[in-house]
């Protein structure tokens, strides 16, 4: 049995920051049916990387489907797909129908869309008193930003995020090499859909929630603000340097082969003569300026430049594997290439899960982290299918759900309703 | 009245940082989270900042935002009488998030089976760094640890050089992000489970392990791979990607910056470009050659283009121009340090922070409450973490009857 068997979820979300959430709602069993038009298509479902439907050895090819996009495919597995033009008005009355079969609508639009179409949450109220309605925007409905725009890199600079992750000034921020407030909006969709499911079923109360994409990364820089607030500090960037727990060594060390890195943690004595063993023994570890935590942190420099030093020439999981058995944190910075093809442990956890497409065939799509022992999980959700492929799943959102007559269908398909 | 989403579950918090953001979120949603902690507090007190720098285990800002709502009792759960004592707490909570060391609960003979006994109606998060089987099992990890197998690091960190190769490390995003992305995860998680509970009355148990949750957090990289064999490398505030994309990321005239998206969505940079002509920061976009749109496109153009906006922000302070830029749906923002949304009227007018009263030490001090915002269910306001066992007689003795002499000579015997 799935935990959310019996739960609807009507989707008009895109990209990831959107996408995401119901994604994580089909995995946990709910029926996420997702609503999409040829004119306004989530770009993702033809970006590259293209899937190439015979086999993985080709790299690229051209592009005519909508049904191939490689992030698109990661995105919304466990979802259906149907077809429905809500920029006319029949599509939207349509639409409607469908409000009143789902318990969970859901949109990523700009925050003003639904309610130019006349679909507020007042509207979607009246057809079905005790919708959920989760609204997922750059900045929040509510708020004198509501029209700006963001996508993940604008989250996290604003956010704080930005600002705390990087080398000391004078290098500028480094940020985050890829949308880290996509997932963490994807997060908090799937959380305000779920929090909302189980106030209703307590209370048996619906709502609205008013999503931000950025308020999440501002949630996740509480320590910074109150450290600014007490001690008038402002961030200061650490590198990889563990700001507030002591730790010495506590970085990336390079490695023997192009661009290849360990990282190193050190948070005590013990700790620290477990590595000085595995290094063995060198005299400059038996330095005083070594001797005690604190002084490694003061000596961190050179520290680093020793360590350095000693693994420059070894080979990255070799030493992860010594380090580990010697009792030192320590892991490879793995590349993807790492993490799909070798990793045991992910190997293990099946991370991976192979699930089908009817246009591109079976490949392995991220599985959630979430290892329930009675109940089944997994990212196929109860349909066990990858991403939809357009308008796949019109024949059960319409004629199973909707109960509508092979003859009004056809109207509306020649009036590009459908 | 019901108040909060989770208005009637009691979660028992126990182990250290890979759960204690998720234990924050079921408090902020309105649960009853109460923090198990060693006697002597939670070893996460001993992690800084600190209240006017002074080390304590009632001062670490860490612990005052991760606990923040929470509930906090002392408890030395080995102890016969700690674990009976404990065996009880669970006995009537919903959820259990369990972050100590692996086989912690096992050994005091409280494995899964025997946790189900006891509560038949558990939610049992089991947070561990690499899952409780597998060959990784028992490697030790940390924050920093985590992001390097899992991948974040090798996506995140500076350009390379013109050669490209590389002159600066990975980088780990600092600030705890392993545990933030475990949190969120496991919350998913245990409300999914907790849906299911109200149905079914039966409790679940999910592993989350922190790897797993780490690893499957990164985004374009992995269908890069597996879809076309690439290799998405790391570059200075942008995306990691198969080749190397123009700046985004530039100095404004107080020396701040800013981020201005290099490579818009589509029908992005024509909008753009007009912005910047109405500033006058057009750069050369007026020459003849631009008339043709073949010259719009295209590598050269698109690095080219983004000198022009690195200019463009150079010619004010980073907190000047954006606003207007964002007007015309230009996604143009500072990079701002955190405490600096904290005067900014978005937020204010949302209730993204609220002021928290500690009154031990007669400050008020404004914290992030919530992640989203909803007016039938606020994210709860506080209160402030708990000092060291400052519940225990409040959940000892009042809910579970112990007398105070009884708690007195526990105190005496460390088993609080």
């Amino acid at each position: 049995m799935r935990p959310l068997q019996g739960v609807r979820i009507l989707d008009l979300t895109w990209l990831l920051a959107g996408a995401g959430g119901p994604r994580l709602l089909a995995a946990l069993g709910a029926e996420v049916i997702r609503l999409e038009w040829r004119d306004r298509l989530d770009f993702l479902r033809y970006s590259p990387p293209v899937i190439p439907v015979e086999g993985a050895t080709e790299a690229r090819r051209e592009m005519k489907s909508v049904n191939r996009g490689g992030l698109f495919n990661d995105n919304n597995p466990g979802k259906r797909s149907f077809s429905l033009n809500m920029a006319h008005p029949k599509g939207r009355e349509v639409f409607k129908r469908l409000v009143k079969v789902s318990d969970v609508v859901v949109e990523s639009f700009r925050a003003d869309a639904m309610t130019k179409w006349g679909l507020g949450y007042e509207v979607l109220r009246s057809l079905k008193p005790d919708i959920i309605y989760v609204q997922q925007s750059g900045w929040g409905h509510k708020g004198p930003y509501w029209k700006y725009a963001s996508y993940g890199p604008i989250a996290q600079a604003i956010s704080g995020l930005t600002d705390e992750s990087g080398l000391p000034e004078p290098y500028p921020p480094a940020g985050w090499g890829y949308s880290y407030m996509d997932w963490s909006g994807a997060y908090y969709t799937a959380i305000s859909m779920l929090l909302a499911l189980y106030y209703k079923k307590r209370t048996g109360k619906g709502q609205y929630i008013d999503g931000s994409q950025i308020e999440p990364g501002i949630f996740m820089t509480g320590t910074a603000i109150l450290d600014y607030l007490v001690n008038g500090r402002h961030y200061q960037r650490t590198g990889n340097r563990s700001p507030y727990k002591p730790a010495a060594p506590h970085g990336a060390y390079q490695c023997a082969g192009a661009d290849r890195w360990i990282a190193i943690a050190v948070f005590d004595d013990q700790e620290w003569h477990a590595l000085a063993a595995a290094m063995g023994d060198p005299a400059w570890t038996r330095d005083p300026k070594f001797a005690t935590l604190a002084t490694r942190i003061i000596n961190q420099d050179e520290l680093d430049a020793r360590i350095s030093e000693w693994t420059r020439g070894q080979d990255p999981f070799a030493l992860q594997d010594r380090l580990q058995k010697a009792g030192v944190a320590a892991g490879v910075c793995q590349t993807t290439e790492d993490r799909v093809e070798r990793d045991p442990q992910l190997k293990h956890l099946k991370w991976l899960i192979p699930l089908p497409n009817a246009e591109v065939g079976t490949w392995p799509v991220k599985d959630v982290p979430f290892h329930f022992v009675k109940a089944t999980v997994d990212q196929g959700g109860p349909i066990g299918r990858a991403s939809p492929c357009y308008g796949e799943d019109n024949d059960y959102v319409y004629g199973e759900l909707l109960k509508m007559s092979a003859q009004e269908r056809a109207e509306l398909e020649k009036e590009g309703v459908i | 009245m019901a108040n909060g989403f989770l208005f009637d579950v009691r979660v028992i918090e126990l182990g250290d940082e890979k759960g204690e953001f998720c234990g924050k979120l079921f408090a902020g949603a309105g649960a009853d989270v109460i923090k198990v902690e060693p006697p002597g507090g939670s070893p996460t007190r001993r992690i800084g900042p600190f209240y006017k720098d002074t080390p304590h285990p009632d001062r670490s800002l860490y612990f005052w935002n991760y606990n923040l709502g929470k509930r906090g009792v002392t408890l030395d759960i080995a102890a016969a009488q700690g674990t009976e004592i404990f065996r009880k707490l669970i006995g009537n909570a919903a959820v259990l998030i369990d972050s100590s060391p692996l086989d912690t609960l096992e050994n005091l003979g409280l494995d899964w089976g025997a946790l189900q006994k006891l509560n038949p109606g558990l939610v049992y998060l089991r947070i561990t760094p690499f899952g409780r089987s597998g060959p990784w099992r028992d490697l030790k990890a940390c924050d920093l640890v985590h992001l390097a197998l899992g991948g974040e690091m090798m996506l995140c960190g500076y350009d390379p050089k013109p050669d490209g190769t590389y002159d600066t490390p990975p980088i780990a995003p600092q600030m705890w992000h392993a545990w933030h992305i475990c949190g969120n995860q496991a919350f998913i998680a245990a409300l999914g489970a907790l849906l299911a509970r109200a149905d079914t009355g039966e409790g679940d148990m999910i592993d989350i392990p922190v790897h797993h949750a780490v690893s499957v957090c990164t985004e374009v990289d992995v269908p890069y791979w597996i879809y076309a064999r690439g290799t998405c490398l790391r570059q200075t505030g942008r995306h990691a990607f198969t080749t190397i994309g123009p700046p985004s990321q530039h100095k404004a005239k107080d020396g701040r910056y800013c981020n201005v998206v290099a490579n818009p969505f589509p029908g992005g940079r024509e909008t753009m470009i007009e912005f910047l002509r109405e500033m006058g920061l057009q750069g050369d976009l007026d020459d003849e050659k631009y008339k043709d749109p073949a010259n719009l496109v295209g590598f050269d153009f698109i690095h080219h283009f983004a000198k022009i906006q690195a200019a463009a922000v150079a010619a004010f302070k980073a907190e000047e121009l954006w606003r207007k830029a964002q007007d015309r749906g230009i996604p143009w923002v500072p990079v701002r340090h955190p405490e600096e949304n904290l005067n900014d009227e978005q937020w204010q007018i949302r209730g993204t922070f609220a002021d928290v009263d500690h009154p031990e030490l007669g400050v008020r001090l404004r914290y992030a409450i919530a992640p989203t915002r909803a007016e039938e269910c606020p994210w709860r306001m506080g209160p402030r973490a708990p000092l060291v066992g400052e519940h225990n007689q409040a959940v000892f003795c009042q809910e579970l009857g112990i007398t105070p002499d009884e708690l007195e000579r526990m105190r005496q015997a460390r088993v609080i």
